[in-house]
């Protein structure tokens, strides 16, 4: 399985696509005021896997996972593209299709979770509440799962009758994941879910959520702005910028051989805890108004590479829009230092 | 080589009540806080949220009234001033940033309202020059142009535009202290290494004492010179930043460097000892060592007697009875 | 909402001033001609402060004086809204009512909210002694019942011009207004921006009215508009009730004289339909500007604007779907 593995593995013969985004699109608002929050992604989850969606505010990586679960808030709308699970279109189901497919096939964590939970329920019932709305199951038999799956995620069985404000905030996070787990989804988003909590408690969770994921199968799609926090956890990271994918590796791979700019630029951002005091700089300037992306490569005003002193390339870089190369087996970028443009 | 401390804060201590009239109980968010700030160093507090070290940056800021301790600035102490002229003259020495950029700014007020109310309010330059100090400051922190930043309203600026603002509101008034309380926490990662360099060349070029609250150590790192650990209310360990990472004492610090995630622990992953415990401000606790519900090293005086802060090794202090015990003192020289 | 947390709310406390032309148009006023409501309103109120403007110009000199010839006559091209039984021309007494109507709810508005304000909003900053006693005082004002107080208030008062009405008025609906925007200022005065200016080293003065207030003018603007037209209102019902100064013109002492004659009973409709279509006309307006105001306030009901699908497949048809609309 690829997360023992330092080295990537060979794309032949990873397991079989779960979840196929080609060409994505969203948009907010219509007409001419709109903002394209996520711009022809192409991504993939396989079976098994945490895929970690890595980028900064406004890159779209949160969009990502509302569209997947069809949640997108009007005026937010799929403007283009395909979003299929094991072959099946989702765009375009109905109401009704697509309540079976969620938490069934898919269920989400969400950023704010700790506030996800009704703080006038007991938490047994909430999960109860949940199954229930997706499966013919008895409240005695459900109540009953509760407990064994707080038990999985390390709480005390007996806090199925406590009420979230008695619990502590890492304790809520885990317990909304004993949720999302509660119809053995295939897929699980986590979208930023220990982004509120405490290095300590983060770790906790993140042991557990690979322990769960060892035990029953189901893939991840993690998404945070952490990303050393990917380089330890995640099997395959894709970093998005200004609503595209503009890079995908393995995480052993990004570690040590990033090649976007950005994704460079990011991966120096975070100052190390060992190993000589170094001055950073970090990337300048800051990510572009969606309503009106800079042409050509989005990242261009801010990339260290792209200076008139390469004319051809620098025209390249500022008219056309770089596409996702493979660079090597699993490691895609989308640049046009990459891949053939001068080098 | 040390420098005379700007700050001397000595057995700090805030306690909230909390409950009903019949069921009082006192949170202990601060409790015994002891440290200097020195000019043109930066002191990194970190600790867990709820671990009081906000409490702290706001007691120096005078929008809490301590419980106990003092807080010495040149000599007096300033938790017991109470005349308006003396106040001012503290706030206009030491200042505090805010970790919520889209909060520290009135929204309904231009940049330049921001940095120009401390000038009019201190009086620091006439009036005619007040204009000129404005886009003085807004270029110092790296925000040209500034005629056209400073005519802005907050929501059209970017994170990290809108915390070097209130960097520059908090250099208007030329402070010793600056207080930042966890100002990169809410940025993007990108931009947090341009506000951290931004601190230290100002310490540098204006020999600014810095405290700088946070829960990231690797930040902690790389601007600080020294380190505080605070753990429910307390210090728990303190000494020069490179030595307590190396070598911490403490087991609470040892607990955050094993947690921080770090892409060479992929292979090598150990389970944290999972024990059950939270870094929060206690309630009304018991006397013995606040950590011991967690601590891998724990023994029997931990849960009775409260470990004091002990100087095991040159200028390092921990809060420990198994790693700094109290004989130590009599032990060496 | 930090910068991990993106929406895509606008500030609503501050839009940047928009340049039409060469006039600079404050950001609130064109959001307000923007939303349909309180542009609707706007319209309508604006009409009759027009009317109240020019009303010296379009109407008879002396509005209530007795012309028993043209007594009882239905509205016709002299006399477009028709005559009283003592033969005033109503048009003219509802064109120069509308004068003191609006005077008296505007001044009652003022006095109010002004109150209001600066009393709720001190008392929730400073804490401590100073609300307490704040505090009290608005629930004392609170418990006396409106209604009564103005009655009573009315009848005692030798001197019922409209100005005293307007701060009888004004005590009795100031402390619902203070309260709320008490609880309001209460929720700021923890915002790290009023923190930061405490810190700064601002005096209570400054922070409530530059630094507090103008983030909430929207709820201010609000409670303005409200205290209007209840004043309207009630002024116009304590005439109905003939406790106001009858030698003055406004529609509450049209009413009045059309109750009091028994008009209805012989036919007439004019001397009561005129002066209430007015002030339900005026009302209106200042409710629509109200509502508009709510919603330009609350960005969650600005965002959620899918496109117009026409009123009746809105209401009937079912829910708004978001479908996906595949692109060629």
């Amino acid at each position: 399985m690829t997360s023992l593995v330092e080295v990537p593995v060979v794309t032949r013969t990873s397991p079989p696509a779960l979840l196929e985004l080609r060409g994505l699109a969203v948009d907010y608002g219509f007409g001419e005021n709109r903002a394209r929050a996520v711009d022809g992604v192409d991504l993939t989850i396989h079976e098994g896997e945490i895929l970690g969606l890595a980028g900064e505010s406004g890159c779209g990586k949160t969009t990502i996972a509302n569209a997947v679960m069809q949640i997108l808030r009007p005026p937010g709308h799929i403007a283009a593209g395909t979003m299929s699970f094991r072959g099946e279109n989702l765009i375009g189901k109905s109401e009704e299709e697509l309540r079976r497919f969620r938490w069934r096939n898919v269920s989400m964590v969400f950023q704010s979770a700790m506030n996800a939970l009704n703080p006038v329920m007991r938490v047994g019932d909430q999960f109860v509440d949940a199954m229930q709305a997706h499966e013919r199951i008895d409240r005695r038999r459900a109540l009953a799962r509760a407990a064994e799956l707080l038990d999985l995620v390390g709480i005390d069985r007996a806090r199925v009758r406590a009420y979230p404000h008695e619990l502590s905030g890492g304790m809520r996070q885990r317990v909304i994941i004993a949720i999302a787990l509660s119809l053995n989804p295939e897929l699980i988003v986590l979208d930023e879910p220990t982004t509120a909590l405490d290095v300590v408690v983060q770790r906790e969770i993140m042991q557990q959520v690979e322990a769960l994921k060892h035990d029953f199968g189901f893939a991840v799609l993690f998404i945070t702005h952490d990303v050393s926090l990917l380089l330890e956890f995640a099997d395959r990271i894709a970093i998005m910028y200004a609503g595209e994918v503009v890079e995908t590796a393995p995480a052993g791979v990004l570690a040590t051989n990033a090649q976007h700019p950005y994704t460079q630029g990011l991966l120096e951002s975070f100052p190390p805890l060992t190993g000589p005091r170094q001055r950073l700089t970090g990337i300048p300037g800051s990510p572009p108004d969606l309503r009106n992306p800079p042409t050509g490569c989005r990242f261009h005003p801010r990339c260290p590479h792209c200076t008139r002193d390469r004319p051809e390339l620098y025209r390249l870089q500022t008219i056309e829009r770089p596409v996702l190369r493979e660079v090597e087996p699993g490691h895609s970028v989308a640049c046009h230092l990459v891949a053939g443009a001068e080098e | 080589m040390t420098a005379a401390a700007q700050l001397e804060v000595q057995g700090l201590t805030k306690h909230f009540a909390v409950g009903t009239t019949f069921a009082r109980s006192r949170v202990h968010a601060v409790d015994d806080v002891s440290f200097e700030l020195r000019p043109g160093t930066i002191t990194a507090l970190v600790g867990e949220s709820g671990s009081g070290k906000s409490t702290v940056a706001r007691l120096l800021a005078r929008l809490h009234d301590p419980t106990g301790g003092a807080v010495l600035f040149e000599g007096s102490d300033v938790a017991r001033v109470r005349r308006r002229r003396d106040v001012l003259r503290y706030r206009s020495q030491v200042q505090l940033i805010f970790q919520d950029p889209f909060d520290s700014l009135n929204p309904v007020k231009t940049v330049r309202h921001h940095i120009e109310r401390p000038l009019r309010i201190h009086g620091i330059v006439p009036r005619h020059e007040v204009d000129e100090r404005v886009q003085e400051l807004l270029r110092a922190v790296g925000l040209v142009p500034p005629q056209e930043i400073a005519a802005k309203y907050p929501h059209e600026l970017s994170g990290g535009q809108r915390q070097r603002v209130a960097l520059a509101r908090v250099l208007a008034v030329e402070p010793k202290v600056v207080l930042a309380d966890e100002p990169t926490s809410m940025l993007d990662v990108s931009i947090r290494i341009g506000i951290l360099n931004l601190m230290m060349r100002l310490k540098e070029e204006r020999g600014i004492a810095f405290l700088f609250v946070t829960h990231d150590l690797a930040s902690a790192r790389y601007v600080a010179d020294d380190l505080l650990v605070m753990y429910a209310g307390q210090i728990v360990e303190r000494g020069p930043v490179e030595e307590v990472l190396e070598s911490p004492l403490h087991p609470y610090t040892r607990l955050l460097l094993a947690a921080v995630p770090d892409p060479a622990k992929r292979l090598h992953a150990d389970r944290i000892q999972e024990r059950k415990g939270v870094a929060a401000a206690a309630v009304d606790p018991p006397e013995g060592c606040r950590f011991v519900s967690r601590c891998p090293l724990a023994i029997d005086v931990c849960s009775r007697v409260t470990p004091p802060l002990v100087e095991a090794r040159p200028h390092q202090a921990a809060r420990c009875h198994v790693t700094a015990p109290s004989n130590l003192i009599e032990r060496t020289t | 909402m930090s910068q991990l947390d993106p929406t895509f709310d606008l500030p609503l406390a501050a839009p940047p001033t928009r340049v039409r032309g060469r006039v600079r148009v404050p950001g609130w006023v064109v959001l307000l001609l923007q939303n349909r409501k309180s542009r609707t309103g706007l319209v309508m109120v604006g009409f009759m402060v027009l009317i109240a403007l020019i009303a010296p110009l379009i109407s008879v000199a002396h509005p209530n004086d007795f012309n028993l010839l043209a007594a009882r006559q239905a509205p016709s091209w002299q006399h477009l809204f028709g005559t009283t039984d003592q033969g005033s021309d109503i048009f003219s007494q509802v064109v120069l009512g509308a004068r003191r109507s609006l005077l008296l709810g505007a001044a009652v508005a003022v006095l109010a909210t002004g109150l209001a304000a600066t009393l709720g909003v001190t008392a929730a900053y400073s804490g401590g002694v100073v609300d307490d006693v704040v505090n009290f005082v608005i629930n004392v004002f609170l418990t006396i019942p409106a209604i009564p107080l103005l009655v009573v208030a009315s009848s005692y008062l030798k001197n019922r011009s409209m100005w005293t009405m307007a701060v009888v008025l004004a005590l009795v609906l100031w402390a619902f207004e203070a309260r709320i925007l008490r609880g309001q200022a209460l929720q700021l005065k923890s915002r790290d921006f009023i923190l930061a200016a405490k810190a700064t080293g601002e005096s209570t003065r400054r922070v409530v009215f530059a630094e507090l207030m103008p983030n909430m003018i929207s709820r201010i603007a609000a409670g303005f508009v409200l205290v209007f037209y209840i004043a309207l209102l009630t002024d116009a019902g304590l005439e109905f009730l003939g406790l106001g100064d009858m030698t003055k013109t406004s529609w509450g002492v049209t009413l009045y004289w059309a109750q009091v004659n028994s008009t209805v009973l012989q036919g007439e409709w004019w001397p009561f339909f005129f002066p209430g279509a007015a002030l339900a006309f005026t009302v209106l307006g200042l409710v629509l500007l109200l509502a508009g105001i709510d919603e330009v306030s609350n960005p969650r009901l600005r965002n959620e604007r899918m496109p117009r699908r026409g009123l009746f497949r809105q209401l009937f048809g079912g829910r708004l779907a978001t479908r996906a609309e595949t692109s060629a």
